[in-house]
């Protein structure tokens, strides 16, 4: 299958390296893998804002850039549930509902796409004996409603997913809530913190979600290491392939460098 | 209680560094009362029952003028006088010419979040008249001169050891006096004041159109004492309370009670449908039901925020609220908080005197999955956003900056060199002294930006 | 319910100014922008586990009730509801001094006044929990032939005794009616219901559709006892209401 890739401006800029990862799981798994160059912001801060022109503007550029593929994947939940679900209601007013529904079935998250799309949840057993905490970011959640992918395909990889009290909840992030709204924004960030077991990472599918956790950890001196659920679900095919993790850029992976991981942080 | 809407900002930081007790009480008392909404929304088919819900009270808001004539007929064949207030100061006018007619010394009242929002108390205190909350959480902060903080638990911002010290100063418990004796103490006062009262005064949950009942839900009693042994009830019901029939009441009195406390019903359901007509019946003489709009009809007539109408007041939302957990009801300053407050408050107040609660969330859509009338806050909350920035109260540089964004994203060269600078800059000392940056920064790390992007890993080829 | 007509109001009929107009002019021009939506029927509320043999109203009754800390009692075939009540609430303890009794509650399901102490009493404890070396104090006309209503005034009574309309079994809740004594089903500490023979509803749906036909001025729907989280989060029965609620299956 031909998917391109909406890499989304976080994973870009962030996370490049497990946007990376994505390309690579996805192609482990067959599909060939496209880049459309042309592509931008998908336009969800103007839309959260409440500025829909704006934001029609961007999604009228994306639905353009994406006009022609068989599939698309995003390595965000947040992302992706701008095209597939807002997009649709967004474009009602601007009269351009059918092609906003056609480029929505067509659009997928990342572990979405995995399960629902390809109908795979095992990858491999890279994982075995990692303990995580998985954050799923809101829209993944109650947009896309992925409330098992993520953690099926973890556990199908050899992890643990321990349970976390807060797991659910949101971690204060919401784009422009947390610079306008900063100090609950942190206070979010910090109950998800507070309340996190003893973990070796925190895997999130939302760039976003990991900006505002990792920026919160690392300002209080938490030491937890978050990881990108694209570079898990790929160390879940490849496992270490000899390289250290360490060795790597920050993209897909933040928090406290011991140059160990691989190892648990006990 | 008067707006204090505008201060959000500083007073949710305040309540989240100065009274860090009011964050753990409200989390702990939130998240039990989540849990247990959970459970019971288990136990039956939920989802039907919310969009039965929904439904029902869609097919009322459409037809509300009938429905309000109904009930109004309704309740004076059953021999109660209904009155009719367009704002607060009618409401009060209304509540006080009865509590005059009837030389009323001493009022006992149920728990109603509209007496809160018209402002009765303080109306009736100048007019002389004793008022005693009866809910045993509302009597707490009666006493400490505060407004509920939470539309179902008004004092869940309070611990223990507060009511203790309050207690044992003004009732002189023990001071470590345990829950039950506190209550007890309580109790023996609001006894008296309900014996002697001349008038009670409550809300209404329901009121149903087909045979003009006033159902009020509850726990502790008070609310039937308040409704059976003064003389006089009077229920004050918003316009947007009514149910068309009674076989919908039994539908809504038990999600609303699965929704609020994740109980099968409240302890206490009481129907009022008049005064005492039958021989042996010890009720009120009169009941009187005040119809108030004050700002309902601004939002029916809202073209998106109707939909808030539907509210049945559970607080399920407040409870599964992540913003609301961090600072409780009071730092939003107004009578509705939380998520169901972020969206109602600036119908019934105006967008501009609720700013910014349209932005005190961060979208995360745990509210709607919890609502049990399926009202679509986040939804809601953009379509005031919108309103806002089309108005322009929000600040310039906010709006300059999105659209400038837009520009660049529709120039995708633009785009790339514009999103490279900002990106790197950002992770600069240089970005703590930018507007948005600065106060992302003061909270948290900046981020850190790959050192490659991924266009530049993708154009190397990726392996 | 009638005798409106005959009451003195205000002029205004409490319409302040002509507010009643003005809000159903304005609720109309609401209502006349959007599409009148349908009413979407009956709320199906979910079938028993087991259709093919869905438990008793009852059975279900005792579950919901109890699980929201009501109490049930079932009176004795082999004696008289007065004589089972009397020493029911003998057993109560010593705190049971007095008792009010809601003015619907017929003769032969009210305990027998002090002097009259029921022909077993002292002896078989039935579901007396424990045994009370005393009478409940009855106060009022002594062998009245007429029923002992407010035997003593509510407030001051230990327990009181009503007579319930019906029950709902999905809520677990007694259905009072106001021809009873609203005082008697709220202030005595200790609150007993008798439940008339074949009186359980299924669903609440059912028993409101039945009650509303003859729909006395107030209705209270009592689903256990008096309770309160409001001070520090923890439980406490008893707050306004009755704290102990009992409700009697007649069979
Ligand atoms: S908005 Fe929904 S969840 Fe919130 S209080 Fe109203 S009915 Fe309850």
């Amino acid at each position: 299958m031909k998917v391109a890739l909406f890499v989304t401006c976080l994973a870009d800029h962030y996370f490049a390296e497990a946007a990376a990862d994505a390309v690579r799981l996805l192609r482990h798994l067959g599909c060939e893998v496209t880049f459309p160059d042309a592509q931008t912001c998908c336009g969800q801060p103007a839309y959260n804002a409440g500025m829909s022109r704006e934001a029609v503007r961007m999604a009228d550029h994306t639905m353009e850039v994406f006009a022609d593929c068989e599939a698309v994947v995003l390595p965000s939940g947040s992302c992706a549930t701008m095209v597939k679900k807002f997009y649709p209601r967004l474009m009602e007013e601007a009269d351009r509902a059918v092609q906003a529904a056609a480029l929505a079935d067509r659009t997928f998250e990342l572990a979405e796409f995995i399960m629902r799309r390809l109908g795979v949840t095992r990858l491999g057993d890279g994982l075995a004996g990692r303990r995580v905490a998985l954050h799923q970011g809101c829209h993944a959640l109650r947009e896309l409603r992925l409330e098992t992918e993520p953690a099926v395909l973890l556990e199908g990889a050899g992890a643990e997913v321990v349970p976390w009290e807060a797991a659910e909840e949101c971690c204060g992030f919401g784009g422009l809530f947390s610079v306008k709204m900063t100090d609950v924004s942190a206070a979010l960030a910090d109950r998800k913190l507070d309340s996190l077991p003893r973990v070796d990472w925190v895997v999130s599918g939302d760039g976003g979600c990991i900006l505002q956790l990792d920026g919160r950890g690392r300002a209080r001196g938490d030491g937890v290491e978050f990881v990108h659920l694209a570079t898990a679900l790929w160390r879940g095919v490849d496992g270490w392939a000899g390289e250290a993790m360490a060795e790597r850029d920050s993209g897909g992976r933040h928090g406290r460098s011991n140059g160990q991981a691989g190892r648990r942080l006990e | 209680m008067s707006v204090r809407i505008s201060e959000y900002a500083t007073r949710s930081r305040e309540a989240i560094r100065d009274r860090p007790e009011v964050r753990t009480a409200v989390t702990g008392a939130t998240v039990a009362f989540d849990e247990k909404r959970r459970r019971a929304y288990g136990e039956v088919d939920a989802d039907s029952w919310r969009r039965w819900a929904e439904g029902v009270k869609n097919h009322l808001l459409t037809h509300l003028d009938d429905y309000l004539a109904e009930a109004e007929a309704q309740l004076e064949a059953n021999g109660a006088d209904v009155h009719w207030a367009r704002d607060a100061d009618e409401a009060r006018q209304i509540v006080l010419a009865l509590a005059a007619r009837h030389s009323a010394r001493s009022v006992v009242k149920g728990k109603s979040m509209l007496t809160e929002e018209v402002e009765l108390n303080p109306a009736l205190e100048r007019a002389g008249i004793e008022v005693y909350e009866t809910d045993l959480g509302e009597y707490i902060l009666q006493l400490l001169d505060e407004p509920p903080s939470h539309i179902v638990g008004p004092a869940i911002h309070k611990t223990l050891e507060q009511v203790q010290h309050l207690f044992a100063d003004r009732l002189e418990t023990d001071p470590g006096g345990d829950p039950d004796e506190l209550a007890r103490a309580a109790r023996d006062v609001l006894r008296d004041a309900f014996i002697n009262a001349d008038m009670g005064i409550t809300g209404g949950n329901f009121l149903v159109a087909e045979t003009g009942t006033v159902a009020l839900i509850e726990n502790e009693g008070n609310i039937r004492l308040t409704t059976s042994l003064p003389r006089v009830h009077v229920a004050l019901v918003g316009i947007e309370k009514l149910l068309p029939r009674m076989s919908d009441l039994a539908g809504f009195l038990q999600l609303t009670a699965r929704a609020a406390t994740g109980q099968p019903i409240g302890c206490f359901v009481s129907l009022v449908q008049g005064p005492a007509s039958a021989p042996g019946d010890d009720g009120p003489e009169e009941v009187h039901v005040v119809l108030v709009d004050n700002g309902r009809t601004d939002v029916l007539l809202h073209e998106h925020a109707w939909e808030a109408l539907r509210c049945v007041r559970c607080g399920a939302c407040l409870n599964t609220c992540p913003v609301y957990r961090q600072t409780g009801g009071h730092a939003y300053g107004w009578v509705y908080s939380g998520p169901i407050g972020s969206v109602l408050d600036p119908g019934l107040l105006g967008l501009h005197e609720a700013m910014p609660l349209p932005f005190a969330s961060s979208l995360c859509g745990a509210c709607f999955d919890a609502c049990p009338v399926r009202i679509p806050i986040p939804e809601l909350l953009l379509s005031w956003r919108e309103e806002a920035q089309q108005k322009g109260l929000t600040p310039w540089k906010e709006r300059a900056a999105l659209a400038g964004l837009a520009t660049a994203a529709t120039r995708p060269p633009l785009y790339r060199a514009a999103a490279r600078i900002g990106t790197r800059l950002g992770a600069t000392r240089a970005a703590r002294k930018l507007p948005m940056l600065s106060d992302w920064s003061n909270d948290r790390d900046l981020p850190r930006p790959s050192p490659h992007t991924f266009r530049q890993l993708w154009r190397q080829g990726i392996k | 319910m009638s005798g409106s007509a005959t009451r003195d109001r205000p002029e205004s009929r409490g319409d302040l100014g002509g507010a009643r107009a003005r809000i159903l002019a304005r609720v109309t021009r609401a209502t006349a922008t959007r599409g009148k939506l349908p009413h979407p029927g009956r709320l199906e509320t979910p079938p028993a586990p087991d259709p093919a043999t869905p438990p008793a109203p009852t059975t279900t009754f005792v579950k919901r009730f109890t699980s929201q800390c009501g109490e049930v009692a079932t009176p004795d075939p082999d004696r008289s509801p007065r004589d089972w009540l009397t020493s029911f609430i003998n057993g109560l303890g010593d705190e049971v001094n007095a008792i009010a009794i809601g003015a619907d509650v017929p003769a032969r399901l009210q305990p027998h006044p002090p002097d009259m102490p029921p022909a077993d009493a002292g002896t078989a404890g039935g579901e007396s929990p424990g045994q009370s070396r005393h009478a409940p104090a009855v106060a009022g006309p002594r062998n009245s032939p007429q029923p002992l209503h407010h035997a003593v005034p509510p407030e001051h009574a230990g327990v009181g005794i009503s007579l319930a309309w019906g029950a709902v079994a999905e809520t677990g809740s007694l259905i009072l009616p106001s021809t009873g004594t609203r005082a008697v089903q709220l202030l005595p500490p200790v609150h007993i219901i008798w439940v008339p023979a074949g009186r359980v509803f299924a669903r609440l749906e059912d028993a409101l559709l039945e009650l509303r036909a003859e729909l006395p001025a107030g209705v209270g729907l009592h689903s256990g006892p008096s309770k309160s989280a409001d001070i520090g989060q923890t439980v406490v029965t008893g707050v306004h209401g009755p704290g102990r609620c009992i409700a009697v299956l007649e069979s």
